[in-house]
């Protein structure tokens, strides 16, 4: 059989944007974005080992608007993949397959992502 | 068990131990990211939370390894370059645990 070298999976190219796929890729690049969060976050507490001086410019970044954004940011990567993990927890349990289902679920799981970012930053914040 | 199925089963088992710990991260993360040095250390070196972080973050990077395997499984059709990508993804979600736990265990 001649091999073809078009893309494995799946085919972005030719979708047409739905709901579903918008969710799937995000939930991928959202996953992605996470632990590579997660990775600086790391290499932040080993640079407490370089002393308070140099911690400055770490906390100068944190403090600066750019610093709020990414913050932010964070709760959002957070909130999204959190409730579209919940949602592939309840397929993997049988439930919600229904395409009607699938697509409120999803509507709720990118809807809700923008509401729990603001929860998780004021909750954080001690705003409660 | 299929070693598909094992994998899939982990897969799910870690990413239901994870929800918890990413809400406890995200949560003080925002009340600390802001604060001065010693917070900082404080927060990191005191119990509970250490032993949390640290668990939050093993679990991270091997939930990690297992999906994003799954993202080269979809998109690298030559075997040998989705091989090495998996064995260079391996060792990093080994070793960024680890030099966090030596870190975080040596910072007082």
């Amino acid at each position: 059989m001649e091999e073809k070298n078009n893309p494995l999976s799946p085919h972005l190219q030719i979708y047409k944007w739905q709901i579903s796929s918008l969710l799937s890729i995000t939930h991928r690049i959202v996953g992605v974005i996470n632990i590579l969060a997660i990775t600086i976050i790391c290499f932040w507490t080993l640079s407490l080992f370089l002393g308070a001086e140099s911690y400055e410019l770490i906390n100068n970044f944190f403090k600066s608007l750019l610093g709020k954004f990414v913050a932010i940011g964070l709760c959002w990567t957070f909130s999204f993949h959190i409730l579209n993990e919940l949602r592939h927890l309840f397929w993997d349990m049988g439930y919600g397959f229904d395409l009607k289902i699938s697509k409120i679920t999803g509507v709720l799981a990118l809807v809700g992502s923008f509401i729990f970012t603001i929860l998780f930053y004021l909750v954080g914040k001690n705003f409660f | 068990m299929h070693v598909s199925t094992k994998k899939w089963l982990i897969t799910k088992i870690s990413s239901f131990l994870l929800i918890p710990f990413m809400i406890w991260f995200i949560l003080n993360f925002i009340s600390i990211y802001e604060n001065d040095y010693q917070t900082v250390v404080f927060f990191f070196t005191k119990q509970p939370t250490k032993i949390l972080f640290l668990i939050f973050v093993v679990i991270a990077f091997f939930f990690s390894a297992l999906t994003i395997s799954e993202i080269f499984e979809d998109y690298i059709k030559d075997q040998k370059i989705k091989n090495v990508a998996n064995k260079l993804l391996n060792i990093f979600a080994i070793i960024m645990p680890l030099i966090t736990i030596i870190g975080i265990y040596n910072l007082s």
